[in-house]
């Protein structure tokens, strides 16, 4: 494996996803047989594959290829990776003609340039809104870097994530003990706020299981505040579970066949074990994907519904059943960064602005907005240490649409996203006086008076 | 891999200078690894604060504490915990004591 050699660091070790990697010679055999499933199995990718007429209508829509300028990041040189080697195999041109077409194996070369351009895109689909054949290059990313754990060729990031899942649930792994601490201390600080007692139920019987990002246990502490009074003001027979604290999903970005499918069914046991009518998500862009897109349909029928905690608050406002105060967030001009998953993928538009216009006063859009707006830039699980200059690059689009709206609280209901705009925001608190970066729940409980 | 000597003990380093076995930690590794951190000079009264917070936290738990209850328990803001820690409470000082790299969404 040392042959390849890439922009990120690679794990040898893939326990738990029970791929036997394949050894260096065998890699092209191996890869004959992936696409000849891909071919059979993926509608999507196959469109991609047979349809691109390079029209160039995709390349400025890309934040990867304006932020790098490297024409191997326009998403339709991106999907060509994959191309050459769909040709080689599957279309008589590439069979007869080989190179002469652009069509070659997936050798060592370019396999280099596999995990190299397939780990610079943020799987965030906004070249998929603008390509007039609707190709979706995130769906090509998501294929490719499953061919390559296949092949054995996984970021080390992504594997201790998938790692930390397996034994704790979480990606922060975060063990019960420091869950029910952590709990009993937001409980507290609750009350040292409010005066009023808020409980988190821990691993409860309960009627709703609420399922936050783990990094709402470290980093985004006003989100799970937020969480916690919204589930008090509705009176709501709710827990949270110390085995599944996690929202987001990793397996959506490069595994579905294991990492992805065997977190939805961890939900689904225990969302089954602790008796619940309703599974709530909490802020996690893709994570609401994969639980609301893939549960369901990798792990079957489920007797339970499954909603986003917006979803939730937005239906709350609209029956009248919270008491806001939005004069709370006075001191702030708020502008929203809808998440790719959540805005592109899943459906979550109108709800997240129904929210903000009733928590804060001054909510100002960004634009372009809603299935138009740009990736935060660590999409698709790039939030490595070594890519984090990178990082800065890719998110100059993000900080010209954010300064334009001289906010200076970024409402960004994502954990992901709340990850990358420290990084993507260094030194604009110089611009912005106590400039910003939170969750949407966040707001909600600034804002809620509780009783 | 790579690795430092301190006191004649070789302490493995994970690829973002993090101890791969944090059991080998203690205070002349803190100090070996502060200056990857940018933290220069001497460590203070009030950088030992903050890492034997960590540091209990993490023996207790097994994971790093909420980043406000850091804050609460230490008594620092967290501008003041970034001043002694430039590069933050999650990679500098959870480094210095000898914790693992958070990982996930931080
Ligand atoms: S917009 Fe679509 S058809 Fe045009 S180059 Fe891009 S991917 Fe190909
Ligand atoms: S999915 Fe996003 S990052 Fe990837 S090629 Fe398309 S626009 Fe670029
Ligand atoms: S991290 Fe946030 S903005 Fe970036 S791809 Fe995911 S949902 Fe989109």
């Amino acid at each position: 494996m040392s042959a390849i050699k890439t922009i990120i660091h690679l794990e040898t070790d893939l326990h738990p996803i029970p791929v036997t990697t394949t050894e260096p010679e065998k890699r092209v055999e191996r890869t004959k047989q992936l696409f000849e499933r891909m071919k059979n199995q993926c509608r999507a990718v196959v469109m991609a594959m047979e349809n691109c007429t390079k029209c160039g209508r995709c390349a400025k829509e890309c934040h990867v290829y304006l932020g790098t300028g490297d024409p191997d990041n326009i998403p339709a040189a991106r999907a060509d990776l994959m191309r050459a080697v769909y040709k080689k195999y599957f279309t008589a041109g590439g069979k007869l003609l080989g190179s002469f077409v652009g069509a070659r194996e997936l050798d060592d070369e370019l396999l280099e340039k596999w995990v190299n351009y397939f780990y610079q895109c943020n799987e965030c689909r906004r070249c998929a809104v603008f390509c007039p054949l609707g190709i979706d290059t995130a769906e090509v990313t998501i294929m490719a870097r499953q061919i390559l754990v296949y092949l054995g060729l996984v970021p080390k990031f992504h594997m201790s994530i998938a790692k930390q899942v397996d034994k704790t649930g979480n990606n922060m792994g975060i063990p019960k003990g420091a869950c029910i601490d952590s709990c009993e201390f937001i409980e507290d600080e609750i009350r040292e706020e409010t005066g009023v007692d808020v409980k988190i139920p821990v691993d409860q019987k309960a009627e709703i299981l609420y399922v936050p990002s783990s990094a709402d246990f470290f980093t985004n502490f006003d989100t799970m505040v937020g969480a916690a009074k919204f589930f008090h003001a509705i009176g709501a027979n709710w827990t949270i579970s110390s085995e599944i604290l996690e929202a987001g999903n990793f397996g959506l970005f490069f595994d579905h066949d294991f990492t992805m499918k065997s977190h939805n069914n961890r939900l689904v046991r225990i969302a089954k074990k602790l008796g619940v009518k309703k599974v709530v998500q909490g802020e996690c862009g893709h994570g609401w994907r994969a639980a609301r897109m893939y549960t369901p349909s990798l792990s079957g029928p489920v007797p339970f519904e499954i909603t986003h905690i917006i979803e939730e608050a937005a239906a709350a406002i609209q029956r009248g059943q919270l008491k806001l105060d939005p004069s709370k967030n006075d001191d702030k001009i708020v502008t929203l960064h809808d998440p790719c998953n959540a805005v592109r993928s899943s459906n979550l538009m109108e709800e997240p602005r129904i929210v903000l216009r009733a928590c804060v006063n001054n909510f100002v859009e960004m634009y372009p907005n809603r299935e138009k707006n740009f990736c935060c830039g660590s999409g698709g699980g790039i939030l490595m240490e070594e890519m984090i200059e990178w990082r800065k690059k890719v998110t100059q689009v993000k900080r010209d649409q954010v300064r334009a709206t001289g906010a200076n609280y970024l409402c960004a209901p994502c954990s992901i996203c709340k990850a990358q705009f420290p990084v993507a925001f260094e030194g604009y608190e110089k611009e912005v006086p106590g400039f910003k970066i939170g969750g949407l729940m966040d707001l909600v409980g600034y804002a809620l008076v509780l009783e | 891999m790579a690795s430092i000597e301190v006191n004649g003990v070789v302490i493995e380093l994970d690829e973002d200078g993090f101890m791969v076995n944090p059991d080998l930690w203690n205070e002349a590794v803190a100090k070996a690894l502060a200056p990857t951190e940018e933290v220069t000079g001497e460590l203070t009264e009030d950088h030992w604060k903050v890492i034997n917070y960590l540091r209990n936290y993490y023996l207790q738990f097994g994971i790093a504490p909420m980043i406000r209850k850091l804050t609460k328990e230490t008594g620092f803001s967290l501008k003041e915990i970034y001043d002694l820690f430039p590069t933050g409470p999650a990679k500098g000082a959870c480094k210095l004591a000898g914790l693992p790299k958070p990982t996930g969404c931080v």
